[in-house]
């Protein structure tokens, strides 16, 4: 049974159909990278999954349990965790803050008004060790606002693992960062899903970070699927379509 | 019942005045001016002391607006100017801060009493309407709403500084990329809005007399207008001043005692239909 | 150890001191500054309450004056019409501001920004139309009049005189100010934090974060209705004026100038509020005048708020001093 599902999923925007009949299916532990030009339907997809946006049509299933319609909030409880394109901290705290925030989300006493010392504590510590396994230990007590544009992104992977997600959809990570800040970035990243244990989805632009990342490929143009498969079976699928996906070298 | 809608348009003419300032000013500014009603209260005032001053209501008409207009434009060219960094909480202590000063300048250069404003003779008595009497300054209200609408409407469609203001109102640092002077545009703004409520309070005050407590009055009528219109729209400010205008009127004659809780009913209704405003953009 | 090292911090120090100092007022100051400061402390409660809204969750309630009437209508309402002991009307109109403004934060939070804020102003509007309206229940334009402070329960009348309600008041600053302290320190406090910061974020990260507004409004409301309640018996009257717009902007002001986000800072605000309000007036008749332009000073000059002044004057030095760079 795949982890996730997808069956015919659609999306309009008034006359604008943004994601066309998308149908795929992620196996457990599996990486996989969705990619496409600029527009054609990478993040509403997401938004779709994570029930920020309601499909038009189609079904999404979560470990075999449909979550069509569910709300964001009561989607990312069952282990769906997410990072969005343009980078969302919460810059005046600091970094073990923002990881401590997303670890306390898992916890029984998240709601607790009074008291919760012991959650807070159990929080911030898994936080603390999300943020090593991303290389940012050293840097926990800076105010996210003032990390670097390298290190924000990948605060907010480790925000995501926090959430000990079983479901890992990372927009972009490599967005806006430059060449080196790249290399380091998909370094870190490749370590992390080597170690396995969690399922990933990755929208991505960058082929080089695609395949240096996913062990298959989804290709979308206008919102629809029109090639699955190996990064390799997909690259040769793509020197055929390069008259129109342009972006790729 | 005809009088009653004659009425009602009317009103929605000086509440059209009122909050079509205020949108304005939202729209482009991002601006919850709180001190809205003391501009409209300074019209009125002034309104009152040029019209003796000049012995002409009409004099009082053009002047009192350019200058609460004028004085607007200082506030922000003085105030506002350095706060626009800032979140707008700011905007509101300071605009409240106004409201208080203007309110005590006021009462210090025009006394604590309500001032009679006579209506100018051209405009005094009533003509017929459908057989009914009806009073004739009531009916220049509603053309000069009417015609303010349409100039004020054809001002932003038609003209370059029209169009500077839209875009602004769109995308504020584009402009300033663009090359447009943002810091202008904004002092321009801020003192139309105001000018128009003063346009308003000359206006009203043969109605209602120029005192101290139509700056309190007004203001939430005014916020309610432009929420339920939809904060920043031109088009909604109308549809909120007749809206507000006819539940005032109406509810004043059907039910009185519920008159001043119907406003408030038939703006949550709208807001929790539609959080943004009728024609507003969501929020 | 580290327990009580934290215990002893200098903020805490300082508020301890605070506290002491506001125990001793009574016996030092003249019967009138007495009146003046129990109406601060209340005003401080009231100011505090919204506190919670603004500074943590940034929900810009312009309709706090609801909280406030309610809880003086009620307290009012039950002292006047039932046999209630002033403690028992007291709890009572703290609760039911509370409960009712499950039901008004229900629907204010289908909006957020600025519509929330006209939402919170819409109700609070009703309220005062509906309290000008309702007379056989509020007295109309003349409000509720003789609200007695009936001693009670167990013939208990320690509360009844005019020192006995300063502590009465003083005791429901101090107990709400630790309340909202630990409130805004706890796990709850921290999703508040995120809410104020990223909504969506939050949202993203599994907090329902709807729920989480909707109670941090009914608390703000019961501990706002709480300073009306003691507002009521206090004046010995509650008219519409404590639910009209005015003080709304008022208490959002007191909370601004004081410094939103640190619970202390708005409880300064709003004795500087009151403070200052009965000086200017004691000098001139236009005091409103420069009430007005104090305002925009503050905006302009110190953005932080009286609190902010206040830590960046005295606390960043020492702070600057204990870092070696600075030492050496």
């Amino acid at each position: 049974m795949p982890l996730l599902e997808l069956d015919g999923l659609s999306r309009r925007f008034g006359g604008v159909l943004a994601v066309d009949r998308v149908s795929m299916r992620v196996a457990e532990g599996e990486v996989r990278a969705v990619i496409g030009p600029n527009g054609a339907g990478k993040s509403t997809l997401f938004n779709l999954i994570t029930g920020v946006l309601a499909p038009s049509a189609g079904e999404v299933s979560f470990d075999g349990k449909r979550i069509t319609g569910l709300p964001a909030h009561r989607i990312s409880q069952l282990g769906i965790a997410r990072t969005f394109q343009v980078t969302a901290l919460y810059p005046e705290m600091t970094a073990l803050e923002n990881a401590r925030l997303a670890a306390q989300a898992r916890e029984k006493g998240r709601w607790r008004p009074l008291g919760g010392g012991a959650t807070l504590r159990e929080a911030a510590e898994r936080g603390e060790s999300a943020l090593a396994r991303l290389g940012l230990g050293a840097l926990a007590g800076r105010p996210a606002g003032l990390l670097s544009h390298g290190d924000q992104r990948l605060l907010e992977v480790a925000m995501a693992l926090a959430q000990d997600p079983r479901l890992l959809l990372l927009d972009e990570p490599t967005q806006g960062l430059s060449v080196e800040e790249t290399a380091q970035a998909v370094e870190t990243l490749a370590g992390l899903f080597a170690a396995g244990g969690v399922t990933v989805l990755l929208v991505e632009h960058d082929m080089e970070v695609v395949f240096r990342l996913a062990e298959r490929v989804t290709v979308l143009h206008r919102g629809a699927v029109i090639a699955d498969g190996t990064p390799a079976a997909v690259q040769a699928h793509a020197e055929v379509q390069r008259a129109y996906l342009g972006g790729f070298s | 019942m005809t009088v009653e809608c004659l009425n009602a348009l009317s009103q929605s003419a000086l509440l059209f005045f009122l909050g079509v300032g205020l949108t304005l000013i939202f729209g482009i500014m991002r601006i919850v001016n709180f001190a809205h009603g003391s501009f409209y209260m300074l019209g009125a005032f002034v309104g009152y002391s040029l019209a003796r001053l000049a012995g002409s209501f009409w004099l009082a008409l053009v002047l009192a607006p350019l200058s609460v207009g004028i004085l607007g434009a200082l506030f922000e060219l003085g105030v506002l100017r350095f706060l626009y960094r800032r979140d707008a909480t700011a905007f509101l202590m300071v605009t409240f801060g106004l409201a208080l000063a203007i309110g005590e300048v006021a009462r210090l250069v025009w006394g604590s009493q309500p001032l009679e404003v006579t209506t100018p003779k051209a405009l005094s008595g009533v003509i017929f309407l459908f057989g009914l009497p009806f009073p004739l300054y009531r009916l220049f209200l509603t053309g000069a709403g009417a015609a303010v609408a349409i100039l004020l409407w054809q001002f932003l469609e038609r003209t370059r500084l029209g169009l500077l203001i839209r875009a602004t109102s769109q995308n504020a640092e584009m402009m300033h990329a663009l090359g447009t002077d943002v810091r202008l545009v904004r002092s321009f703004v801020f003192g139309i809005g105001c000018a128009l409520a003063g346009l308003g309070g000359v206006l009203a005050a043969p109605l209602v007399t120029a005192s101290l407590g139509m700056a309190v009055n007004v203001i939430i009528d005014a916020f309610v207008i432009v929420i339920i219109g939809g904060m920043g729209s031109f088009a909604g400010s109308i549809l909120g001043a007749l809206l507000v205008a006819f539940v005032q009127i109406f509810g004043e004659y059907y039910f009185p005692d519920f008159a001043m809780a119907l406003m408030y009913l038939v703006m949550l209704l709208v807001l929790v239909l539609r959080p943004g405003g009728l024609l507003g953009k969501e929020a | 150890m580290t327990r009580w090292r934290a215990a002893l911090s200098p903020s805490n120090c300082a508020l301890l001191g605070a506290a002491a100092l506001l125990a001793l007022a009574p016996f030092v100051l003249p019967v009138y500054a007495t009146t003046l400061a129990t109406e601060a402390l209340i005003l401080g409660l009231f100011a505090m309450s919204l506190d919670l809204m603004v500074g943590y969750a940034r929900l810009i309630s312009f309709g706090h004056a609801a909280a406030y009437g309610l809880g003086a209508y009620a307290c009012g309402y039950v002292l006047l019409h039932t046999a209630l002991p002033m403690l028992g009307a007291i709890a009572a109109a703290t609760l039911f501001a509370g409960v009712l403004a499950i039901g008004i934060a229900w629907v204010c939070t289908i909006a957020t920004g600025v519509s929330f804020s006209m939402l919170t102003l819409a109700f609070a509007q009703l309220l005062y139309a509906v309290a000008f309206r309702w007379t056989s229940v509020t007295g109309a334009s003349d409000g509720l009049a003789g609200i007695p402070r009936r001693p009670g329960p167990f013939g208990l009348a320690l509360f009844d005189s005019r020192t006995g309600f300063y502590y009465l008041v003083l005791f429901c600053l101090a107990a709400g100010f630790l309340f909202c302290r630990a409130l805004v320190s706890s796990p709850f406090g921290a999703v508040l934090r995120g809410i104020r910061e990223n909504e969506a974020k939050t949202k993203a990260l599994g907090y329902d974060t709807r729920r989480y507004k909707i109670a941090v409004v009914a608390i703000a409301y019961a501990l706002g209705g709480l300073a009306g309640a003691l507002y009521a018996p206090f004046a010995g009257f509650a008219n519409t004026e404590l639910l009209f717009w005015l003080l709304s902007g008022q208490v959002l002001i007191m909370v601004i100038v004081g410094g939103a986000g640190t619970l202390v800072g708005p409880i300064l605000g709003a004795a500087f509020f009151l403070l200052a309000s009965q000086i200017l007036s004691a000098y001139t008749d236009s005091w409103a005048l420069f009430f007005g332009l104090l305002f925009i000073a503050f905006v302009l000059f110190a953005p932080e708020g009286i609190w902010g002044l206040l830590t960046s004057r005295l606390v960043r030095p020492k702070a600057r001093a204990a870092t070696p760079d600075a030492a050496a």
